[in-house]
């Protein structure tokens, strides 16, 4: 009854399901960041955990257009460029990740949900950990050789963690997206 | 003129969006994330312990005392030498719990629990059981971030405490560091313990980093050994952050990084 209710509120009120949408998304991306740092057991591979940000790139982008994915990875990357250092930049990644997943057009090749966003999720954190790794390269201040042993470690842990605990950020999101724009309609 | 004004009823809603979260993201970007860290200690508060409390990490405490030894024994042969020699007297440390880790794989960062309510300031460095950790690059209210000794982008100037060559270390993103020498044939063998140089500007002399695992003099352009850092870097819950300010400051920035 009550969630009844709350749904015809947000039909009949364009402003109000606008702001929950927007405090959604916001509390989503705060979530992301907020479990950027932690390294909880079952979580980590050799140190190094899921691409959070990723997934929730990943998660905007697939159904979206790539403009929009460009923006969330603009955003997201920013902000992680405040967490961490600002050179090299995750702009660039994250940006990518965006891109190339709003232009997957995924309904064409895929269609079982739980597998492909798992499988875009590891592409995707191998594109980006690579983008990283060629800045670190163009920038000359570390060995090649080095740069590029470490690049096999992250893009490898990373993706293979970031595709697994992809879905636990996919389905709600998804699903409340979708609930949205089926209400917008 | 009409155009426009259509264009921009259909898309005001999207814009204002847009320019919201970008709005938001530089700053977060300019303030180097203060209110994300802010709000992350808050919230992992209750989870973390007392560090009074804790158990220390005793074996890597034994290892640390030994090396501090080592270096004492070698630095007293000096400082007898030395007359009107004054002892500066131990600073007091904070306790920090380590709160999180880095928010991003190429970096080895650490985040502690206190920050600058607590007196922690930038260029401070972190002890732990086993040597030095780091140096406080980042400081909230609340927390402090160190650049570990492990992240390729941090050099510290060493030297070997037996024979007193000096070099350098550069981490190697484990709880490995390569130590490039200045000397062309240093006297160095497998074991010997290396700890902060007098040269370095940001660390205070002789302070335990931790042991020579492996030596390659052939190594060109300088000879090169491996380190094994003597902190557990990836199983800490706890650092002490030292007061320590720069007895220099790098004589030029733009030439390179001080050691």
């Amino acid at each position: 009854m009550i969630k009844r209710n709350f749904f015809s509120v947000l039909r009949d009120d364009p402003t109000k399901r606008l702001l929950l949408n927007c405090a959604v998304t916001v509390g989503s991306v705060l979530l992301c960041l907020l479990v950027l740092p932690t390294r909880l057991p079952g979580m980590e591979l050799a140190g190094i955990g899921p691409n959070w940000l990723l997934i929730w790139v990943v998660t905007w982008s697939v159904k979206r257009s790539m403009l929009q994915g460009a923006i969330a990875g603009l955003v997201l990357g920013l902000i992680q460029d405040g967490m961490t250092a600002n050179a090299p930049t995750h702009v660039f990644s994250l940006m990518l990740a965006g891109i190339l997943t709003a232009r997957l057009r995924k309904e064409r090749y895929l269609q079982e949900d739980f597998i492909s966003v798992a499988l875009i999720a590891f592409g995707m954190a191998v594109v980006a950990e690579t983008v990283t790794a060629i800045q670190y390269s163009i920038r000359g201040d570390r060995s090649l050789i080095d740069i590029w042993t470490y690049h096999q470690l992250i893009a490898l842990s990373s993706a293979i963690l970031s595709s697994l605990w992809a879905p636990i950020l996919y389905f709600p999101l998804n699903r409340w997206w979708q609930r949205m724009s089926a209400l917008e309609q | 003129m009409y155009i426009l004004r259509r264009w921009w009823d259909r898309h005001r809603l999207q814009i204002v969006l847009v320019s919201l979260a970008l709005g938001g993201a530089l700053l977060l970007r300019q303030t180097q994330g203060t209110a994300l860290f802010e709000v992350y200690q808050l919230l992992t508060r209750p989870f973390q312990g007392n560090p009074e409390k804790e158990a220390l990490l005793i074996n890597a405490q034994v290892v640390e005392l030994q090396q501090r030894l080592t270096e004492m024994e070698s630095q007293n042969q000096r400082l007898k030498e030395l007359l009107g020699y004054v002892s500066k007297g131990a600073k007091d440390g904070i306790t920090a719990p380590v709160v999180g880790r880095s928010a991003d794989h190429w970096w080895q960062h650490m985040i502690l629990g206190r920050g600058s309510q607590d007196g922690v300031k930038v260029g401070y460095i972190a002890m732990a059981p086993g040597g030095v950790v780091g140096r406080v690059v980042n400081v909230t209210p609340n927390t402090s971030r160190v650049l570990l000794l492990s992240d390729p982008s941090s050099q510290v100037g060493v030297t070997v405490s037996r024979s007193r060559y000096m070099g350098y270390i550069r981490g190697k993103s484990s709880n490995r560091a390569v130590m490039e020498f200045f000397d062309k044939v240093p006297d160095v063998r497998r074991g010997d313990v290396v700890t902060t140089s007098a040269l370095s500007q940001l660390f205070p002399a002789g302070l335990p980093i931790g042991r020579i695992e492996s030596v390659d003099l052939s190594k060109s352009p300088a000879p090169e050994a491996v380190v094994e850092l003597s902190t557990p870097m990836s199983s800490l819950e706890w650092a002490v952050i030292y007061p320590h300010t720069q007895s220099l400051p790098p004589a030029d920035a733009s030439l390179s990084e001080p050691l």
